[in-house]
């Protein structure tokens, strides 16, 4: 019942190396969410990873990384305004 | 068409609201000069499944290590010099002839950072996710991988607590091989269980 998997659309590995990002503002929300991790929230990543789930199963589709964005969107919303936690 | 503006390229939504977020973080002093060129060096060059593939050729010709490994695997990796963001307990699952460890991350994307650097786009793909815990020899068959129906096949759920990384089998005709060429051989896959070597 269930769909095959399509190799071409998963972007199948053949080798070590692939790049990571395919864009520079998905680097960008990639560090941006190391940076909170680490300064706003003692390097513990379960909040992040919390929203990263909550994000991803929103929108199940939804490409990874705007996945990523939002997920981060929603944590930075639970800062403290003034700054640093 | 370009406008010969500063920003000739037409910027995304997405693009845009990665833009308001660091800017707002930078504002609020979280986000260091410089970090953020550091961390997309580090991951681009210098954390990779590289990594991974020197502690499994380690593991192939050091049985004290590959002990080591199997017993405690952070510690043992560790050992090597690598371990930080999301290598925080490291579990590490051994293929044999009658067993192959698969790893997936069923919620979102857990991966062991440290030694096989950022998940693949397929291993954050919601088919992989859900379809490789509930019809794993289908998958790694369609995946290129497939296995006798007498191997069992142990699939991984990595979590917060825990992320997995497969040992694969040495392959056979190399055990005059030393350990750096092994290294060689071993790739991404075979770590995360969707190919054997």
């Amino acid at each position: 019942m269930s769909t095959p998997l399509r190799l071409s659309d998963l972007d199948m590995p053949r080798r070590n190396g692939e790049l990571a990002f395919d864009a520079p503002w998905q680097s960008t929300v990639f560090a941006l969410a190391a940076a909170v991790v680490e300064h706003a929230f003692g390097g513990d990543r379960e909040p992040f990873r919390q929203q990263l789930i909550t994000a991803i199963a929103a929108e199940p589709g939804r490409p990874y990384w705007e996945s990523w964005t939002a997920a981060l969107e929603a944590l930075v919303e639970t800062l403290p305004r003034t700054g640093l936690a | 068409m370009s406008t010969g503006g500063h920003h000739p390229a037409p910027v995304s939504p997405v693009e845009q609201r990665v833009a308001a977020l660091e800017a707002l973080l930078a504002e609020r002093g979280l986000v260091p000069e410089g970090f953020i060129e550091e961390i997309t060096r580090r991951y681009e060059s210098e954390i990779g499944p590289m990594n991974g593939a020197q502690v499994v050729a380690r593991a192939w010709v050091d049985p004290g290590y590959r002990q080591r490994l199997l017993a405690e695997g952070t510690g043992a990796i560790a050992e090597l010099g690598f371990g930080g963001a999301e290598g925080g307990h490291m579990v590490v699952v051994e293929n044999t002839a009658a067993v192959h460890n698969v790893i997936v991350c069923t919620l979102c994307s857990c991966y062991p950072w440290p030694v096989l650097g950022l998940p693949p786009a397929w291993y954050k793909d919601p088919a992989y996710r859900a379809r490789m815990v509930r019809e794993p020899r289908v998958v790694l068959a369609e995946m290129g991988c497939p296995l006798r129906d007498d191997v069992e096949i142990r699939v991984w759920d990595s979590s917060a607590e825990v992320r997995y990384l497969v040992l694969p089998q040495r392959p056979p005709g190399t055990e005059d091989m030393p350990e750096a060429e092994l290294a060689g051989l071993v790739t991404r896959d075979s770590m995360i269980g969707v190919a054997r070597l």
